[in-house]
């Protein structure tokens, strides 16, 4: 029997139906239809049509969420954009030891994002943490500054937290960008006049564009969902000041046991990050 | 003065300098950590922190491997790991090569679909995903770990792989044909030996993924006999006191094999980021 070329294709991708079946569309088919239900272990699963998705809207908590969530994916990306881009630059300049520099910069990509938030959570401790300590040596504060009670500077914390983990991410991206330039556009523009900051503004800036962006974009996807950070360093607290849409899932899972909020919060998540994700896949498959 | 500011940073100096500067930002807190571990607990809570420890000790190590379940949720750690990275590597290879070197009716569709899954948040199918497991009575087994972990780092391996195989030239799959080899042979004799690197790079990603999970893990698993470290790390976090000194040793062990793999593969981690998501 002969199995031509696109059969032998179909048989070698039955690994991969398999998994998208087992694991995307069915568990995707489970959310929809659960958002629609009234679940939960105490009562017969009965169907609610859009209450669900009722109760989600009108919840305080929820608008809370999706707010802290705006403002830490915001922060985070912000952050991690400026880090990692100002390092990809520096790094592209240098020469001589360009490559324990390039390895010492990518360190913190390897940590653990818990990790991550169980470190910073020592640093900026105002009872034993270095930070308080350090801004009191620069005499910038008098005494140890409470972060963790304070709703702004909690929120900073976490930001920090996570960007330091991500910064290595984007600066991989922006250094692959930096390094498909060619030297002779620098060359030429030397020649032409123009100083360091007119070629960054002129040529890196441009050229690098698309690869940042794309960076970017999954950055901002990530940040928009995580909660490791968060659980490890202030668990949302305080005051609720860093409660961000993925801790508001949980609840409804850990808390109040209800299938069916929780799969409703699941779908309008899922919207929310599809509407700047799928941005994302068409810059992909303007590629292809 | 903008004459000025250019001509100080066209020195070769000042990115070094800058370069140094954030270096340090950037390893302070893992250079902190190191240093915490080797403190006595007494010497954690003192004000004003100390730097350097006093009394060098390696109770915080003692603590963490024999006198607390770190050990154990290691284990669990590295079982789920590298059970994941066995699913994803055996069920990924085939399909992305063959989504790469023998296209077909709709394969086009099929990549699509694995982009697109990876912009479904995790936490969407956090419920799902729970309701599925409890009906299979998985909840709290390494097996449900490692499906959940399959389904987050699947399509990413797909796409690396892919990107990988797309380069593979194709005459020497079609010579080796012609040698008597059947295309299955071809590919386990000479694709996968010639890709090796790359593979490995996947596989190296994938792992350490894995290993630094923590949603899924803190929702699947309610034991310490199965949580990864992610989530038995918490047990140093009491509601009065942490203890930073086996907080900080924990954290050591936890973080160290992505370094130790980075340092390694450094090169060729890099280079499935980058082909991975931007081709991909």
């Amino acid at each position: 029997m002969i199995i031509t070329n696109s059969k032998y294709g179909v048989i070698l991708s039955i690994p991969g139906f398999i998994i998208i079946v087992a694991l995307v569309i069915f568990p995707l088919a489970t959310l929809f239809i659960a958002s629609f239900l009234r679940y939960t272990p105490m009562h017969p699963v009965t169907f609610t049509g859009l209450k669900n998705y009722k109760y989600i809207f009108g919840d305080r908590l929820f608008w809370l969420s999706l707010q802290k969530t705006v403002i830490y994916a915001g922060g985070a990306t912000g952050l991690t954009f400026c880090g990692g881009l100002i390092i990809a630059v520096l790094l592209s300049k240098i020469t001589r030891g360009s490559g324990i520099f390039r390895s010492l910069t990518m360190f913190s990509w390897a940590v653990p994002l818990v990790i991550s938030g169980f470190i910073w959570r020592w640093i900026f401790n105002p009872n034993v943490g270095v930070f308080s300590d350090l801004l009191m040596r620069l005499r910038l504060v008098s005494e140890p500054l409470p972060i963790f009670s304070n709703p702004v500077l909690a929120m900073f914390a976490c930001i920090i937290a996570d960007s330091w983990v991500r910064i290595p991410f984007m600066c991989i991206f922006a250094l692959a960008g930096i390094e498909s330039i060619p030297q002779e556009l620098y060359d030429a523009a030397r020649v032409d006049g123009a100083d360091c900051i007119a070629s960054f503004r002129h040529i890196t800036l441009p050229l690098i564009k698309n690869m940042v962006f794309i960076g970017l974009l999954i950055t901002s996807m990530i940040s928009f969902r995580t909660i490791d950070v968060i659980f490890s360093m202030t668990g949302g607290g305080p005051a609720r000041s860093t409660y961000v849409l993925s801790l508001y899932v949980i609840e409804q899972l850990w808390l109040r046991t209800n299938y069916g909020t929780g799969s409703a919060a699941g779908v309008i998540m899922l919207f929310l990050i599809s509407s700047f994700a799928s941005f994302y896949m068409y810059l992909i498959l303007k590629k292809e | 003065m903008r004459r000025i500011i250019a001509r100080i940073l066209e020195r070769p100096l000042t990115s070094y300098l800058l370069l140094i500067i954030i270096l340090s930002i950037m390893l302070a807190p893992i250079i902190f950590t190191v240093f915490t571990s080797f403190k006595t607990r007494e010497e954690t809570f003192r004000w004003p922190p100390t730097y350097f420890p006093e009394t060098p000790t390696l109770e915080a190590y003692r603590e963490v491997l024999f006198r607390s379940p770190i050990a154990r949720h290691l284990l669990n750690s590295l079982i789920i790991a590298i059970g994941t990275t066995t699913i994803v590597m055996i069920g990924g290879i085939f399909t992305a090569f063959g989504l790469s070197q023998y296209k077909f009716k709709g394969s086009k569709t099929v990549l699509l679909i694995f982009i697109a899954t990876r912009i479904i948040p995790p936490i969407s199918l956090l419920v799902p995903f729970y309701i599925i497991m409890s009906f299979l009575n998985l909840i709290n087994t390494y097996v449900c770990l490692m499906i959940v972990n399959t389904f987050l780092w699947y399509p990413f391996a797909i796409w690396m792989l892919k990107s990988f195989f797309d380069k593979f030239p194709r005459e020497l799959i079609d010579s080796a044909i012609v040698d008597g080899c059947t295309r299955t042979s071809a590919f386990l004799k000479v694709v996968v030996p010639v890709s090796a690197i790359g593979i490995a790079s996947v596989a190296i990603i994938t792992f350490l993924w894995t290993w630094n999970e923590f949603l899924y893990g803190i929702i699947f698993s309610n034991t310490r006999a199965i949580q990864p470290v992610t989530v038995g790390a918490h047990y140093f976090v009491g509601d009065e006191l942490v203890q930073w000194d086996s907080i900080a040793a924990t954290a050591i062990f936890t973080a160290l094999p992505g370094i130790i793999l980075f340092s390694i593969a450094q090169r060729a981690i890099v280079k499935g980021l980058t082909e991975g998501a931007v081709k991909g």
